[in-house]
């Protein structure tokens, strides 16, 4: 038979016996282990994230506080044209009499507002296919939604976009975030679909399985915490991206015509021949906001790239 | 001891991570090798051993950190000399095999280029001499030449392991350092290669440092073998001294892990608590809080790594020397030396050879019993054949003849064999994850039979409220990010429909079960944050949530250190004495079969070579593969008088 752990065995000297209460000293030390750093203490350790996080900061406080911090409105065209910085207007004015100041900082609003649901869509969508089909990989599911994720991978973005917007009714802002959801989704779809391949066949998924859980409580609820770093670089990379396409679409003509954004502010310029006119500061100021921004989201993804690899925290 | 070929004095390696407390992961080590000898290190995970052997092959990477102390290698100061200067001694007077070393060879060139590169670079040989070479190492090594042309996807795991060892030896080096070499590897494989090793350093002379946490496997190689715990090395032994006078008591503990598996009543004791924080502070002998034999004085004063006094007293009574080169042995622990040196000292517990903690003890006359139960489970003929489509051939290999057995309630049966033999394919049959190409399982559960092979994805939900899994690695089959409530709660909310203060109750009722007490402390815990046995307790606590009728146990003890196995082995021995739950305990070692099971059933290749009561398999095995199994476990005491 056995015997009890907490109960030494008779032959057993005095002095050769274990205490129960030295059991407990052993057992209590799982109450003080050391949990690690949290994973905002990971990423604020590292000083690009840390620029990088204070930098996005700066840009959300200029969208937040647009009103208080612009001098006017930024579809006022009532000032004299083609003015050059001066107190009243700091960046000057364009040919159209708008400030150049106002409408910087009104347009943050339209690359954040982007930049934030573009993102959240585009990873929304590659979230919840690319998870089931990997989950699901040789099956019919996985079949259809790899084909439609090719399909849509393969597809020439500027063209349907053209199209899609030549022919909507609507130009607003959200239009603007669909279109881009519609176009960046197949990428990192396939990326989380190759991360969960590796994922699904550990042995806490098969142990979920032996405790009756069903598939989507198994991806979502088993599986999608492993890989929250890698959503999370997905989702500042789709920002990223969104943030430049609606720069992009609004440069050729293609956004929203009704809200100022930096991505309209270089269409105008573009457009009246900023160059020429000596308005070079038009031109320059709204791609200096626009790289900044990216910057900011660039960096944080280095203090991300530290949760999942803890070996790159140490580097200098 | 002549002058030695590598001496390491009062080595520390720190490590200083940007974003957890520092901690010294070895701590003011010495040891010295002489030339041509076979030295083992014993420790177990997060003991330090390969942080050690990292620091004398100069491979210490960031944050870790040489602190203080010295590697003299061959009377040359290595500790602080650039990693360009040390280049020209590398692989030509110091080799390793890796850890890993199943990754260590490059998958892009073929083994001939790799051998090339190391062999051209330190001698004068060219051309057809170095095939020739490598001809001479494959001979070494019993490999096949034609393998000198292939890529290393192309040879099996102990094949890439001789190659390894090959390349080791390419430059006839003074200095081989083996860390693990063997680990992943199958026990009958793992045997011959390590026969191969110990044949290869008495032809040629090369000095070894041996890595393991198996304190089997070292002791029948080594001549000298330390231990080492917490960062240090805390007894340093003649092997045969050893066997026959443990010092420390964790190295009784490590020793009292194994038993002959033949013997009439088997004991083996194992170490309960866990290894301490090293981030932490701590006063007195890092090993007091697990120790049977601690004193006093053990709680407030470190002990030092002393050698013993010669036994005969001729010198000086009582003086514990501190030089490494006497040949004595060396322990860290004040009651071996108190024993020895002051044996009148009040409260001093008296000698002991064996780890007085607790024990699991199986004798003879328990496993009549059981043979007699109701079937419940009948695996009848099974045959199962993968098929692999390569271009427009058809590829199919049988992995499973013809099996057929049945399983008992309450009864624990084992199924032997080494890996690839199949009875990992036979689990996931009777999981239902695979289904059998013929033959057929049929399950007699309570409410009526159920044929497995045949279940839809609905039935099979239901089905696995009757059999569970026990995985063999806790590291991975707990879901790191998952509190143990949740985790215990998921097959109670699912095939027990429990909810509410009745779920909070069971869970409590669970983890009592597996000793996890008091469950208020452990409930809302994380995996990692508890140690690996207690984490296979969590596991197996899982397992039982849903009150299953058979619990599959693959291989549940053999990722786990050698001083807590018994510890497991006794939970699940103890799960079937109280409830009628059957174990299907799947395993290549016979010892633990022997510990826990009533029946034996060996498979190789995928047939049945021998079946009937543990015991009688053990002490009389009629089939040959029987035996060899048989002799790959370690058993450190076979040439000992009982």
């Amino acid at each position: 038979m056995t015997t009890n752990p907490a109960q030494p065995t008779p032959q057993v000297q005095p002095g050769g016996t274990i205490d129960p209460g030295d059991l407990a000293v052993a057992a209590a030390q799982v109450e003080e282990v050391e949990t690690g750093p949290t994973w905002w203490q990971v990423i604020w350790s590292s000083k690009k994230a840390r620029f990088g996080l204070i930098l996005l900061g700066a840009y959300i406080l200029m969208a937040i506080l647009a009103p208080v911090l612009a001098p006017y409105a930024a579809d006022n065209l009532t000032f004299n044209p083609i003015e050059m910085p001066s107190s009243a207007h700091p960046l000057g004015t364009t040919t159209q009499g708008a400030d150049i100041l106002s409408q910087l900082i009104w347009g943050s609003r339209v690359s954040l507002i982007v930049g934030l649901f573009g993102g959240l869509f585009a990873t929304a969508v590659a979230l919840l296919i690319g998870l089931v089909s990997g989950y699901l990989e040789g099956t019919w599911v996985d079949d259809v939604l790899s084909f439609f994720t090719n399909v849509a991978l393969v597809v020439p973005v500027l063209p349907l976009i053209i199209t899609l917007m030549a022919y909507s009714e609507v130009r607003s802002i959200w239009f603007t975030v669909l279109i881009i959801g519609i176009i960046s989704w197949a990428g990192p779809a396939r990326a989380k679909r190759a991360q969960i391949i590796t994922l699904r066949n550990r042995d806490f998924v098969t142990a979920a399985k032996f405790a009756g859980d069903n598939t989507l409580t198994i991806i979502f609820r088993e599986i999608l915490p492993q890989m929250t770093s890698l959503v999370a670089a997905g989702f500042f990379g789709a920002a990223t991206g969104a943030i430049g396409a609606e720069a992009g679409l609004s440069f050729l003509g293609l956004g929203n015509t009704e809200s100022v954004s930096w991505g309209t502010m270089l269409y105008q310029a573009q457009l009246q021949g900023a160059l020429a006119q000596g308005l070079w500061i038009w031109l320059l100021v709204p791609g200096l906001v626009l790289s900044g921004l990216i910057l900011a989201l660039t960096l944080i993804n280095f203090g991300i790239d530290l949760i999942s690899n803890p070996l790159l925290r140490e580097d200098a | 001891m002549a002058a030695p070929l590598l001496e390491v004095k009062n080595l520390t390696v720190r490590y200083s991570p940007k974003l957890h407390a520092p901690l010294n992961a070895v701590e003011d080590v010495s040891f010295a090798i002489a030339p041509g000898e076979f030295v083992g290190l014993i420790g177990e995970s997060g003991s330090g051993k390969s942080t050690l052997a990292n620091a004398i092959l100069r491979l210490t990477e960031r944050p870790g950190k040489i602190a203080a102390g010295q590697i003299l290698f061959d009377g040359l100061d290595i500790t602080t000399m650039s990693q360009d200067a040390l280049r020209p001694y590398r692989w030509r007077d110091i080799s390793t095999v890796f850890q890993s070393s199943m990754n260590a060879l490059n998958p892009v060139t073929h083994v001939e280029d790799q051998f090339r590169d190391a062999i051209e670079l330190h001698s004068k040989l060219r051309g057809d001499q170095v095939v020739d070479r490598i001809k001479e190492l494959f001979d070494l090594v019993m490999i096949d030449h034609r393998f000198i042309t292939a890529y290393p996807h192309e040879l099996s795991g102990g094949m890439k392991q001789r190659v390894n060892l090959a390349l080791a030896l390419a430059n006839d080096p003074k200095f081989v350092l083996l860390d693990e070499p063997t680990t992943g590897l199958d026990v009958v494989v793992q045997r011959s290669i390590l026969e191969n090793v110990r044949r290869l350093q008495r032809e040629q002379g090369f000095a070894v440092l041996f890595i393991s946490h198996d304190i089997g496997t070292v002791l029948d190689m080594s001549d000298r073998i330390l231990i080492m715990y917490a960062g240090r090395i805390v007894e340093e032994h003649d092997t045969r001294d050893l066997l026959r006078d443990p010092l420390h008591p964790y190295s009784k503990g490590l020793l009292g892990s194994y038993a002959d598996p033949r013997a009439e009543t088997v004991r083996i004791t194992y170490v309960p608590g866990r290894p301490p924080d090293l981030s932490r502070e701590h006063q007195g002998c890092l090993f007091a809080p697990r120790c049977p034999e601690k004193i006093e004085r053990c709680l407030t004063v470190e002990p030092q790594p002393l050698a013993i006094a010669a036994s005969d007293g001729a010198t000086g009574a009582g003086q514990a020397t501190e030089a490494i080169d006497t040949g004595r042995p060396r322990v860290a622990c004040h009651v071996a030396h108190l024993q020895r040196e002051a044996p009148d000292t009040p409260g001093l517990p008296a000698p002991t050879k064996r780890f007085l903690g607790p024990e699991f003890v199986k004798s003879v006359d328990e496993t009549a019993a059981a043979v007699t139960n109701e079937v419940f489970l009948e695996v009848k003929d099974v045959y199962k054949t993968f098929r692999t489509r390569r271009g427009f051939r058809v590829e199919s290999n049988e992995v499973i003849t013809g099996v057929s057995f049945e399983l008992r309630r309450g009864m624990v049966t084992a199924l032997v064999g080494q890996s690839g033999s199949g009875k990992s394919t036979i689990a996931r049959m009777i999981t239902g994850v695979d289904r059998p190409t013929s033959g057929e399982i049929v399950f007699h559960s309570k409410g009526g039979p159920l044929n497995v092979g045949r279940l839809g994805v609905g039935q099979l939900t239901r089905y696995r409220k009757f059999v569970q899994m026990v995985f063999q690695d806790p590291y991975s089959s707990l879901n790191p990010n998952k509190t143990l409530h949740y985790i215990l709660s998921r097959p109670l909310k699912n095939h027990r429909r429990m909810s509410g203060e009745a779920l909070r109750k069971e869970i409590d009722n669970l983890l009592e079960r597996v000793a996890l007490t008091p469950p208020g402390r452990y409930r809302g815990r994380y995996g990692y944050e508890l140690s690996g046995g207690q984490r296979q307790r969590v596991v197996i606590a899982r397992a039982l949530a849903a009150e299953p009728e058979l619990i599959i146990a693959d291989e549940p003890i053999s990722s786990l250190d050698v001083s807590i196995r018994a510890e497991i082995l006794e939970l699940l021995h103890r799960l079937v004495q109280d409830s009628d739950v059957g174990i299907l305990y799947i395993t290549h070692d016979l010892l633990s079969a022997r510990m826990l099971a009533d029946e034996v059933i060996v498979l190789n290749d995928g047939r049945i070579v021998e079946r009937g009561e543990a015991l009688d398999v053990i002490r009389d095995p009629e089939d040959e593969y029987t035996r060899r199994l048989l002799e790959a476990i370690p058993n450190p005491f076979a040439d000992m008088p009982a």
